[in-house]
C-alpha cells in the first residue's frame, strides 16, 4: 500500500538528528581529547614495555576519560531519549516511515555508540601513534583492558536506558546512574577488605561478574595477604581464561538489559 | 461506495482502572473530511493515537490503509498528523528541520518552503523551532504534516493555539487540500462551528464509544427531524409545561432555550401551543425554528440520547 518507489532516508536523517542534539556542545568530548594527548605524551616516556606495564598503564589513563564517557552517555541516554520522551518529540519521530526497532537503534547509536567511537578514537590515537613500540606487541592486553573496563559503565547506561524508558523521567535516571557508578565503587572497596578479613574471594568473584575489569586487576596483581611463614597467601589470581569468562558474563549483562530496552521500546512502549 | 481508509473495530483501551475506549467501532472514508467531536475525555486522543500506531488497543483491531499502524510505519508515507502540542528537536532551524523531513520522506527539498508558505511562515524560515510562538509552532506542526504530500491527514486540536484569523486560513487550508489534492481529513477539535464549516461527517464519542457516526447530513436527518427549537427567557419552567404536552416525546434545555422532539406530524401542533403556555407560566418566546442548524445541536442532542433514536 506504501508508496514502493520510497527514497527516503529516515534511518540516517533521525541519526544525525540525533548526533546533532546529543552532541551539540561537544566539551566534555574535547577535555577526553586532550586528557588523552597529555598523558601518553608522558606515557611515551616513563613506562617499560611489558604486558603488566601495558596493563597498569592503559587501566590507569583509562580512569578519568571513562567517567568523561559515561557522563557523557548518561547525558546523551537521560537528557537525549529521556528528553524525547518527557517533551513529546518521540511522537514526532513515530510518524515518521521507520520501524521502532530502527528509531531505538538510531537513539542509541548516537547516544553510546558514537560516545565509544569517540573514546576509543581518541584513545586509540594517542595509544598507537604516540606510543607505538610499547603499545603494539600488547595490543591485545590494551583491547582486553579497554572491554574491561568500559563493561560496568556499558551496563550502567542500559540500566538507565531501561529505566529512563519506563519513568520516562531522564533526570531521575541519571541520578539513579550516578548512584549506581559510586555503590559499586564503595561495594568493591567492601568486597576486597571483607575478601582479606575472610580469606575468600567468593564476593569479588560476584563483582566481576558485573564489573570484569575488578578480575583483570587481580589476574595481573594477585590478592593477598601475608602468610604465618613470612610469605603471602594468595586468596584469589584469576587466569586469563577466568577473566574473559567474566568479561562475557559481563557483556551479556549488558546484552540482555539492552535487549530488554529494546523489546520495551519496540512491543509495549505506548505513548 | 467509497472505500475506509481508516476501519476500527471494537476497540477497547484502558488506562488502569479508567475505561478510555469502549468497543469502539469507527470508519474514514476516503476523500471525506471527518470529524471526531465528544466532550474532554471522551476518548478522541486515545482512538487518534491507536490510529497512528503510538498506542496499543487493549482489545479490538484498526486497520489504515488496510494494515495495522502499529506493526507498519510503512503506511506513515501516506499520513500527515498533527498533533493538538507540536513537538519537534527544539535547536533546529524550521527550514532546515523541515528539509530534513523531505530527505526522511524522499520528497524534493523546495517542498519545505512550499508548506512554509502555505502556512504563512516563510518569514520565519531561520529561526530555530523553540523560538517559536504557541501559534506558530502549531502552523509549523501542520507545515510538517503536510510536508510529504500525505493522503490522510489526522490532526488532533490542531486549531488549539491559532487566533481566530489563522483558524479561519488554516480551515480554508482544509477545504483547499480536500478539494484539489483529494486528501482525507480526520479533524477533532472541540471547537464545533469551525468544524461544521469544514466537515461531511462527523463520529460523535462519548464514554470511549461511538454514538453516532457517518455523513453529517444523514445524521442532521436522523437526530433533527421532528425536533424544533424555542429561544426563550425560562427555559426552565417552559420545559416543565411542555415536556407534559401528550405528544412531545422528549425536551432538553440550556441557557438560551428549549429543544423538544414531537411524535410524528405534531410540529405544527407545538407551533400554535406554545404561545399559550409560555403565556400561562409568565414566560416569553423569543422565536421557535424547525430543526436544528447547528453541528453543536446535533452533538447535544446525540449525546443527550446515548446515542439512540
Amino acid at each position: 500500500m506504501a508508496n514502493k518507489k520510497f527514497k527516503g532516508k529516515p534511518f540516517l536523517e533521525i541519526f544525525a538528528s540525533s548526533l546533532q542534539e546529543d552532541y551539540r556542545f561537544p566539551l566534555l568530548e574535547f577535555f577526553a581529547f586532550l586528557y588523552a594527548l597529555g598523558t601518553f605524551v608522558l606515557a611515551n616516556i616513563s613506562v617499560v614495555p611489558e604486558e603488566q606495564s601495558v596493563y597498569g598503564l592503559v587501566s590507569s589513563l583509562m580512569g578519568l576519560p571513562v567517567i568523561i564517557f559515561m557522563i557523557l552517555v548518561f547525558k546523551n541516554i537521560a537528557y537525549g531519549l529521556g528528553g524525547d520522551l518527557e517533551k513529546g518529540t518521540i511522537q514526532t519521530l513515530f510518524s515518521y516511515p521507520l520501524k521502532r526497532y530502527a528509531i531505538f537503534l538510531a537513539k542509541l547509536l548516537s547516544a553510546v555508540g558514537a560516545a565509544l567511537l569517540v573514546l576509543f578514537g581518541i584513545q586509540m590515537f594517542a595509544l598507537v601513534v604516540l606510543a607505538p613500540a610499547m603499545i603494539l606487541p600488547y595490543i591485545s592486553t590494551v583491547m582486553t583492558t579497554y572491554l574491561a573496563s568500559l563493561s560496568y559503565p556499558l551496563l550502567l547506561a542500559s540500566v538507565i536506558l531501561l529505566f529512563t524508558l519506563i519513568v520516562r523521567k531522564g533526570g531521575l535516571a541519571i541520578v539513579i546512574g550516578i548512584v549506581m557508578f559510586f555503590a559499586g565503587t564503595i561495594f568493591q572497596s567492601l568486597a576486597t577488605f571483607v575478601s582479606l578479613g575472610i580469606r575468600s574471594p567468593l564476593l569479588l568473584q560476584i563483582l566481576s561478574v558485573v564489573n570484569p575489569s575488578v578480575a583483570m586487576q587481580y589476574h595481573y596483581h594477585n590478592l593477598s595477604v601475608p602468610a604465618e611463614n613470612l610469605g603471602t597467601e594468595t586468596i584469589w589470581a584469576p587466569t586469563s581464561t577466568e577473566v574473559l569468562t567474566y568479561m562475557g558474563t559481563a557483556y551479556l549483562l549488558v546484552f540482555a538489559v539492552l535487549l530488554l530496552s529494546y523489546y520495551f521500546f519496540s512491543r509495549r512502549m505506548n505513548l | 461506495m467509497a472505500k475506509s481508509l481508516i476501519e476500527a473495530k471494537g476497540l477497547s483501551k484502558n488506562y488502569g482502572k479508567v475505561t478510555a475506549l469502549n468497543a469502539l467501532d469507527l470508519q474514514v472514508e476516503e476523500s471525506s473530511i471527518m470529524s471526531l467531536i465528544g466532550p474532554n475525555g471522551a476518548g478522541k486522543t486515545t482512538t487518534i493515537k491507536i490510529i497512528l500506531g503510538l498506542l496499543r488497543p487493549d482489545s479490538g483491531e484498526v486497520r489504515v490503509f488496510g494494515q495495522c499502524p502499529w506493526d507498519n510505519p510503512d503506511i506513515r508515507t501516506l499520513i500527515g498528523v498533527v498533533h493538538e502540542k507540536a513537538y519537534f528537536p527544539a535547536h533546529e532551524k524550521i527550514l532546515d528541520y523541515l528539509k530534513r523531513v523531505c530527505r526522511i520522506f524522499g520528497v524534493p527539498e523546495d517542498r519545505a518552503l512550499e508548506v512554509l508558505k502555505l502556512v504563512n511562515l516563510e518569514e520565519a524560515y531561520d529561526r530555530p523551532i523553540k523560538a517559536l510562538s504557541a501559534g506558530m509552532l502549531q502552523k509549523f506542526g501542520i507545515a510538517h504534516g503536510l510536508v510529504h504530500r500525505p493522503q490522510l491527514l489526522v490532526a488532533d486540536e490542531m486549531t488549539a493555539n491559532l487566533d481566530p484569523q489563522a483558524r479561519s486560513n488554516l480551515l480554508d487550508l482544509v477545504v483547499e487540500l480536500h478539494k484539489s489534492e483529494k486528501v482525507t481529513f480526520l479533524l477533532s477539535s472541540h471547537i464545533l462551528p469551525e468544524l461544521s464549516r469544514v466537515c461531511d461527517a462527523v463520529a460523535i464519542i462519548s464514554y470511549g464509544k461511538v454514538l453516532a457516526s457517518g455523513n453529517l447530513v444523514e445524521l442532521y436527518d436522523k437526530f433533527t427531524a421532528r425536533v424544533l427549537r424555542i429561544s426563550t427567557d425560562n427555559p426552565e419552567t417552559l420545559a416543565q409545561v411542555i415536556l407534559n404536552l401528550s405528544y412531545v416525546q422528549e425536551v432538553n434545555r440550556d441557557s438560551r432555550g428549549i429543544t423538544a422532539k414531537v411524535a410524528e406530524g405534531a410540529e405544527r401542533k407545538l407551533y400554535g401551543d406554545v404561545p399559550s403556555l409560555a403565556k400561562k407560566v409568565g414566560a416569553k418566546v423569543l422565536g421557535i425554528e424547525s430543526g436544528s442548524a447547528s453541528l453543536e445541536e446535533l452533538y447535544r442532542l446525540v449525546v443527550t440520547r446515548g446515542g439512540g433514536q
